[in-house]
């Protein structure tokens, strides 16, 4: 005679109240799944979160409010979801999954883990984890309207690393430097501008015009002089941003003219790149200040940050911003470096500024510092609603393994590109031949096939 | 004759674009402001109820109103996370305002006690969307008919165990767009004796059949299957189930027995999934934004997948 709690099969729900999981990340994802777990029955949650409360979370990320920003996000998933299952046994870190302190030994104490992450460092640490523990691990992820589960278990199905992931998008660094067309090469540009100046100087996000563009030579021979020329031209390459930056003060009208103007002045000497192309147009700091003298710019209504400013605005912003940052710089002392980050206001504001300064010599129009954000800080768009869905789809096959029916597990995707299907079953692929290495071998922690795909 | 008065375009504080940052860039400001201007009604607190109430609270409506006649019960307490588990006994729609209230402090957030039933037309005409969950079929239907004449968005949900599905009767008196919604009672009473109509049986999701089983359990039993009573409820199902199809003239092995064990009380990941769909597709219709699900959604929590259909007059 079938006996229920709930929806739910009796000895279903025995083995939920008796089994212990992990939950990866108190999100987006993660406090929906921590809600779906208590109310399905599961008594012993673990949950880990190395971050703090951000209000933009609070759209989302229910179990928080605003009196909660800046405390920890695992901490305070776990006192919310106490409240409404007094009787749930919950233990929360606050910490990195990825410190050691959670090895191989601290994974097999879970019949079952499930990621809740937003990074692939951490996905890729937790997949050799459970490989190497042997233990079913359910991946997930969300962006905007789209979501996808994966169930993973060695010796059954590929493992997270198993296929090449695509990696995040670069270009050409004369792109950069030299003939911009797009809104978002000049906010790469303005964020090597802030690594340049206030960072930790990396050879490979240069901003200085590159002489040695094969573009801009008219033939093979003057690209070679090009090059031997930068390196006796002092003025360009031998002195570093930064150490020129520090000769002048960080003086923000100096670093205006030599960017924005003598930089360009520069690269118009370069003719050939400008055949084809728009010309770039200097700026003058002077000339934009007597101008804006007579035209003042009137603040718009609405939202600060959906606004776009005239040129004197960024110019402004561009010197305050500066300035700002400059006086970061001191305080930390010698030797100090600042780190970007989208959320500290000067660092955005800097990369504003510097990214529409550029985009308007490049005659691209400018755009919001909201629009910038998402572009400068690699925003994803985030809602309530797909990662409801998400975690609901990594309950119900949770609950697949735990009754022993893993052959029944597949992959699950939210979108609407199998419509009238919105929510999708993909049948798993079987482990490659050459890739069982991987979950054999109690030492080998990824897959062979990882060490072809750096 | 419906109000045409312009509404005043809402202003989104800076604190609303912090708080909202996320979701503006997907949506966009100007889906935020409508969203930021729409009312909306929730009846039906259950598990479902709390989801959908949840997902709308998040979105930043101008008001969400609950109403719900039903007492907190245990079985309560396991289906929803609104409710505290000291509230046995109480109003649950009352019960689970507070919480519901600090989700997004906002959005201005009501709690009624009453039966739907009994509340008159008026009440429901004040809202921009009506959303029915726990509701009986002679409910919504009234309550359908009723709201869409006057272009208020008409959306009914509910999950039974492992299953679940949603209704949508967006159909405007305005309609500006190609595809055209009907009403549910259209919808429910397709005639499944034309040619037309058996010939599509084949694609159709049993979901809808088992639909028509649930919501005549509920007219009988003034209830929804209840796992105390597992014995008798299923002897029922199955009778229900016979009587259902037979006067829809479709074949009797269009559905198993064996979806009568996995009907029972509402599971939590399934009124997660249902909740998400049903939230989004009402912020959908409320910003004006996206096309919509046509008209039903039915999701099988048992096999995981999750499909939209059409039903109506051919």
């Amino acid at each position: 005679m079938v006996q229920l709690v709930g929806s739910l099969r009796k000895e279903l729900a025995d083995s939920l109240s008796s089994c212990r999981v992990l939950v990866v990340g108190a999100g987006g994802i993660g406090c929906e799944l921590l809600k779906n777990l208590v109310l399905t029955g599961f008594k012993n949650i673990e949950v880990i979160d190395l971050d703090t409360i951000d209000v933009s979370n609070l759209n989302r990320q229910f179990l928080f409010q605003k009196k909660h920003v800046g405390k920890s996000k695992a901490q305070v998933a776990k006192e919310s979801a106490l409240q409404f299952c007094p009787t749930a046994n919950i233990t929360a870190y606050h910490d990195s999954i990825m410190n050691p302190d959670y090895n191989v030994e601290f994974f097999r104490n879970f019949m079952l883990v499930m990621n809740a992450l937003d990074n692939r460092a951490a996905r890729n640490h937790v997949n050799r984890m459970c490989l190497a523990a042997d233990i079913p691990l359910i991946e997930s992820g969300t962006a905007g309207y789209l979501g996808q589960v994966t169930v993973i278990k060695k010796g059954l199905t590929e493992c997270y690393e198993c296929q090449p992931k695509p990696s995040q998008k670069t270009f050409p660094g004369c792109t950069i430097r030299n003939t911009p067309s797009e809104p978002i090469h000049c906010i790469v540009w303005a964020k090597y501008l802030f690594n340049q100046l206030f960072g930790e100087e990396d050879a490979d996000q240069e901003v200085s015009p590159d002489t040695a563009d094969p573009e801009a030579a008219w033939n093979p021979e003057e690209a070679a002089a090009r090059a031997t020329a930068s390196e006796k031209d002092g003025d360009i390459k031998r002195v570093s941003t930064k150490e020129w930056a520090r000769s002048t003060g960080y003086d923000s009208i100096k670093l205006f003219n030599k960017l924005f103007k003598d930089d360009i002045m520069y690269l118009l000497t370069m003719d050939k790149l400008w055949k084809k192309r728009k010309a770039p147009l200097p700026l003058d700091w002077q000339q934009l200040e007597n101008h804006a003298l007579f035209n003042e710019d009137s603040p718009g209504s609405g939202l600060k940050d959906q606004q776009v400013l005239g040129i004197w605005g960024y110019c402004k912003l561009f010197q305050h911003s500066v300035e700002t940052l400059r006086s970061q710089l001191e305080q930390k002392g010698d030797g100090a470096e600042l780190v970007w980050d989208k959320d500290d206001p000067p660092a955005m504001d800097f990369v504003t500024a510097a990214a529409n300064l550029r985009m308007h010599i490049f005659s691209m129009n400018m755009k919001s510092r909201f629009d910038i954000k998402s572009m400068a800080g690699n925003i994803i768009p985030a809602i309530a609603t797909t990662n409801a869905v998400i975690a609901g789809l990594i309950v119900l096959e949770g609950l697949k393994i735990l009754s022993g029916e893993l052959e029944s597990c597949r992959s699950v995707s939210s979108s609407t590109a199998n419509y009238p299907e919105v929510i999708s079953l993909v049948t798993y692929e079987e482990p490659y031949d050459e890739l069982e290495e991987c979950q054999r071998s109690p030492d080998y922690f990824f897959c062979t096939v990882f060490d072809t795909f750096p | 004759m419906i109000d045409m008065i312009e509404k005043e375009e809402p202003i989104i504080s800076e604190e609303e674009a912090a708080q909202y940052d996320r979701q503006i860039r997907l949506w966009g400001l100007d889906a935020q402001k409508r969203l930021r201007g729409s009312r909306v009604l929730l009846v039906g607190l259950g598990g479902l109820g709390a989801e959908v109430a949840k997902n709308l609270i998040l979105a930043g409506v101008k008001g969400l109103t609950l109403l719900d006649h039903e007492q907190v019960t245990e079985e309560s307490c396991r289906a929803q996370f609104l409710v505290p588990v000291t509230a046995r006994g109480q109003n649950r729609a009352q019960a689970s305002l507070e919480r519901a209230q600090y989700l997004n402090p906002m959005v201005e957030v009501r709690a009624y006690p009453d039966r739907p039933e009994d509340k008159p037309d008026d009440f429901f005409l004040q809202f921009d969307a009506v959303c029915l969950t726990g509701c009986s079929r002679d409910l919504m239907v009234r309550v359908d008919q009723l709201c869409s004449q006057r272009n208020i968005k008409v959306f009914c949900g509910d999950v039974y165990g492992y299953y679940g599905y949603m209704f949508s009767d967006l159909a405007s008196i305005n309609p500006t767009t190609t595809a055209s919604f009907c009403s549910l009672k259209e919808a429910l009473e397709v005639d499944w004796t034309s040619e037309k109509a058996k010939a599509s049986l084949k694609r159709t999701p049993v979901d809808y059949f088992l639909l028509h089983v649930l919501l005549k359990f509920r007219t009988d039993k003034g209830r929804d299957p209840d796992p105390q009573s597992f014995a008798e409820d299923s002897q029922l199902l199955r009778q229900i189930r016979d009587d259902v199809l037979e006067s829809l003239a479709v074949s009797g092995d269009l559905l198993s027995d064996d979806f009568v064990s996995y009907c029972f009380s509402e599971m939590s990941p399934v009124c997660a999934v249902v909740g998400g769909v049903l939230g989004q597709e009402v912020v959908k219709a409320l910003s004006q934004r996206d096309a919509p699900h046509r008209n039903f959604f039915f999701f099988d929590g048992r096999k995981g997948n999750g499909v939209v259909d059409y039903f109506g007059p051919n």
